[in-house]
């Protein structure tokens, strides 16, 4: 008999106590991996939305900072506006190497022109587009047509046929992009042409037009020259320009990374709270359940077994139970997490993105190997104390 | 073959109170001897049984396995030389719940040398028919009767060959008639393996002719021949 099935022989046989640890070590490896995932899950997602904005600096109108975030991150239609001579002026400022204006629209609620409900829609000037024609290249090297579109990861055709309906214009999608957890993921990209074309047939097709104000766009994106100093760009465009605000990329959803940086706060003070409270109750059980098995451990002594031999089969007992109990707790945790992950994204105004299969299986080894670490830690004073003493005292009561 | 020089085994019980649970005692036990220590509750019997074992330490004086000191030993030889020598049989119920009836009686070759495997099985199998529980292999302890768990630990204590059985009380939990078949196993064991038995007990009927008997009273050999 091996040491480890003698181990899983006292486990089975001992069903509250294993059921005690078992369950400590799913608390602890649910709950590093649930916030773990949760926290680099919003955080790579971030990373992503800022970094396919492709933008150095996003010039808004003054007063629509909350609102392109949200529309960027949640998806959450935007509407504001600010003149187009903006773009030429802003092409002006030392330091920018390329403008390009972006219009920002969304599909009707509840009517039958539109095939998706108030989707955020973003056209895009190709003419000096440097942040959306980068990840079309690799799908549609020709970039999109008049009535093109290409769509979020989340985002399909309407059944039967190979586009969505929008403001009563057929658009034709060209494919989808990559995830990235944001409201970005619910949004399509058209042309500037496209965009006035379904305006256009709007007036007659839909239930409502589409109103593009005229010479109005509602961004500038901003791409400045290698070595530029952003933040001076920025307040010199901030004092020059009225009536519009520059956010600088690093600083772009501002709120959201506040929010995760509470957020993260908040799981390092409950982490610290009951990681070392659930190694000392995994300690008390297995110091109880060393002192039960005081007369059991001597007669194992008494028979021939080392010091070693009773610490590590203590300790391979506590190892055995911690890898079945975080396995479990890992599951709950991703499952929880891929459930639910809506209803996390709109309570706690995050965006979030599953891992890759890679990084999720890295992350799922460092809450086991966590869970496991707990667990034996707590286990290795009892089972120190335990082997160590006299056989003939631990078999007398 | 176990010799005890001058013994002595104190406890201490906190606040400066000490007992003296063995006094200076010395003893030899020779190979293939039945030796029967006798003697009232508290008497130092048990205590006298562990020292020698090695399953404490004594406060003073030696004790030597075949001339080697036990308390010069590393605990993995120490534990070795209990494994692979040393038999044991307890006053109190000590197999081990989870197992069955076939794993306790190889349980101390997984701390062994780690021999074979399915020959360990075979013999435990063999012991278990010796002591005439062949039909309780896939039993539990809590299955079978006092006298019936103390029969296999009758058979653990022989899985290895051992060269002495040390005994404790082995029948205090037990009926007349099943103290009766236990002492006529082991009598009949000392007769056909040619082991040293040293059984601890407070019955003095147990003692028969041909043992040798040692008594004790306070920590003291107080009647009997400290030498074969």
């Amino acid at each position: 008999m091996s040491l480890l099935q003698l181990a899983w022989k006292n486990i089975s046989g001992n069903g509250l106590r294993s059921w005690v640890v078992a369950l400590c070590a799913l608390l602890v490896a649910a709950f590093a991996l649930f916030s773990t995932l949760l926290l680099r899950g919003a955080a790579t997602s971030l990373e992503l939305a800022a970094a396919r904005l492709g933008a150095d600096i996003v010039v808004v109108p003054e007063g629509a900072q909350t609102e392109i975030e949200g529309a960027l991150l949640m998806g959450a239609p935007a509407h504001f506006w600010m003149p187009q001579q903006n773009v030429e002026i802003l092409a002006t400022f030392p330091g920018v190497e390329a403008v390009s204006p972006q219009i920002y629209l969304s599909t009707l609620v509840g009517a039958s022109c539109c095939s998706v409900s108030e989707m955020f829609m973003i056209a895009y000037d190709p003419d000096t587009d440097f942040t959306v024609r980068p990840w079309l290249q690799k799908q549609l090297p020709g970039g999109l047509g008049l009535g093109e579109v290409i769509g979020g990861d989340y985002i399909f055709a309407t059944e039967g046929e190979d586009g969505i309906l929008v403001y009563g214009t057929l658009l034709k999608l060209k494919g989808n992009l990559e995830p990235t957890g944001t409201g970005l993921d619910q949004s399509v990209f058209f042309t500037l042409d496209t965009a006035h074309e379904v305006a256009r047939i709007s007036e007659t097709q839909a239930e409502e037009p589409l109103v593009i104000p005229p010479e109005q766009v509602s961004a500038v994106l901003l791409q400045t020259k290698p070595g530029s100093d952003n933040e001076e760009i920025a307040v010199e465009i901030y004092r020059s320009v009225p009536g519009i605000y520059p956010i600088q990329s690093d600083s772009l959803f501002s709120s959201s990374r506040t929010q995760l940086k509470s957020l993260l706060n908040t799981v390092v003070i409950i982490a610290a709270l009951i990681w070392p409270l659930a190694i000392v109750l995994i300690g008390m059980v297995y110091l109880m359940a060393a002192n039960e098995r005081r007369r059991e451990l001597g007669v194992l002594r008494a028979l021939g077994a080392t010091r070693r031999f009773v610490s590590q089969s203590l300790l391979a007992e506590a190892s055995l139970l911690a890898l079945c109990g975080a396995s479990v707790g890992a599951f709950l945790a991703v499952l929880a997490i891929y459930l639910f992950r809506k209803l996390i994204m709109t309570s706690l105004g995050v965006p979030f993105l599953l891992p890759a299969p890679g990084s999720l299986a890295l992350q799922i080894g460092i809450g086991l190997l966590l869970a496991m670490a707990s667990v034996f830690l707590a286990a290795l004073l009892p089972a120190i104390r335990i082997s160590r003493q006299d056989p003939a005292i631990a078999m007398r009561e | 073959m176990i010799t005890l020089e001058n013994v002595t085994k104190d406890y201490s019980l906190g606040k400066g109170n000490t007992v003296h649970a063995v006094r200076g005692v010395s003893v030899e036990i020779g190979a293939g001897e039945f030796v029967a220590i006798v003697g009232r509750s508290g008497s130092g019997k048990t205590t006298l049984l562990n020292l020698a074992a090695g399953l404490t330490r004594p406060t003073s004086g030696r004790v030597t396995f075949d001339g080697v000191e036990l308390w010069k030993l590393t605990d993995t030889q120490q534990s070795y030389l209990r494994n692979q020598r040393i038999g044991f049989v307890f006053q109190f119920p000590s197999l081990l719940p989870t197992l069955t009836v076939l794993e306790n009686v190889f349980l101390p070759t997984t701390f062994g040398s780690g021999g074979n495997h399915a020959e360990a099985r075979q013999r435990a199998q063999e012991l278990l028919v010796r002591v005439g529980l062949a039909d309780k292999l896939s039993s539990y302890p809590r299955q079978l009767s006092a006298g019936q768990q103390q029969r296999v630990v009758v058979a653990r204590s022989l899985i290895n060959h051992p060269e002495v059985l040390l005994a404790d009380e082995p029948t205090s939990n037990l009926d007349e008639r099943t103290e009766g078949e236990i002492m006529e196993l082991f009598h009949d064991l000392h007769t056909s393996l040619g082991l040293a038995f040293v059984l601890v007990t407070h019955t003095r009927q147990l003692v028969s002719a041909g043992m040798r008997t040692i008594e004790m009273a306070d920590g003291l050999i107080v009647n009997g021949t400290a030498q074969a």
